[in-house]
């Protein structure tokens, strides 16, 4: 039986494997099954966040951008600058998640931080910052 | 009683004054004897037993006076003795009566004075609790209506928010991010 590796080895693993330039399906299919088999599929959000955590100290930054609305090719490329710009990186990776209950605006997800411009979350700051005890 | 008849006799010839009249002085001397030894022998026998028993009477009869005027003394005394005492028992019986006037009056006006405090607290207490209830109602209506504010902007916003002005709300986020 196969010794069991760390998540922090399977994350370093992964994202140097991303970064030499092996096709990005591959190394998600490689990880599944590993963590499949070894019954650890449980830390698979754990290790994503890592692996975004070494691309981005590696200048790449995924980024998940969250909105009501399908984004423009317009809006899409004013948030890369903006996360290039924030993150001082050279390469933006974003994915894109449609959520109606956002109501209007944009949360970007980026790793070890968040920037929330919902409507949503407005509505609830407006309801639990002003509300009285 | 012979003899005195014999004397009698043999002085009857003898006139004198005594035979004169009538008196004959040999049986008033006998008489004399006679009587002198009654009272020799009263004095001497009866006298003294009878005045003993004389003394003895009156004796007790001075004992019984002393002894009822003691009994008087003593009643006259027991009597004032009562008497001081029944004034004395008058005047503590008084004294108790405004003893316990002055203590009841003095527990009517501290049980009034408890009374009057215990009602002031209670309506202190009854103006803090409605000052508290006032303030709650008031948050929690504030707090209902910022809540309805939220669902109400939820509402609008979703069903009038388009793609065009959702871009423009998010070039303006991000500006304001810089």
């Amino acid at each position: 039986m196969a010794r069991k590796l760390s998540r922090r080895s399977l994350a370093t693993y992964v994202s140097e494997t991303l970064l030499s330039g092996t096709g990005r399906a591959k190394v998600v299919r490689e990880l599944a099954a590993y963590l499949i088999e070894s019954g650890r599929t449980k830390e698979l959000d754990l290790i994503v966040r890592d692996v975004n955590y070494n691309l981005a100290q590696k200048g790449i930054v995924g980024a998940t951008l969250t909105s009501a609305f399908a984004l423009e090719a317009e809006t899409k490329t004013a948030i890369e600058r903006f996360i290039a710009a924030h993150t001082k990186a050279s390469k933006v990776s974003i994915d894109t998640v449609i959520e109606p209950s956002v109501l209007g605006g944009i949360k970007i997800g980026l790793p070890g931080r968040e920037l929330d411009q919902t409507i949503s979350h407005q509505l609830t700051v407006l309801k639990t910052r002003y509300k009285k005890a | 009683m012979s003899l005195i008849t014999q004397f009698a006799e043999t002085a009857a010839p003898q006139e004198d004054i005594f035979s004169a009249l009538g008196i004959d002085w040999r049986l008033l001397i006998l008489q004399i004897i006679a009587f002198l030894v009654l009272i020799f022998l009263l004095g001497k026998f009866v006298y003294p037993w009878l005045m003993k028993s004389v003394d003895e009477r009156q004796a007790n009869i001075d004992a019984a006076n002393q002894a009822a005027a003691k009994a008087q003394a003593a009643a006259e005394k027991n009597n004032e003795q009562v008497a001081e005492l029944l004034a004395q028992a008058r005047q503590e019986a008084a004294e108790i009566v405004s003893t316990a006037k002055l203590e009841s009056s003095e527990m009517v006006a501290t049980s009034e004075k408890k009374a009057k405090k215990s009602a002031e607290q209670i309506v202190a207490e009854a103006h803090a609790q409605i000052g508290k209830d006032v303030e709650n109602v008031r948050k929690q209506l504030y707090n209902d209506t910022l809540e309805l504010v939220g669902l109400a902007t939820e509402k609008v916003v979703g069903s009038t928010l388009g793609k065009k002005a959702d871009s423009e709300l998010i070039a303006k986020a991000i500006k304001e991010s810089k």
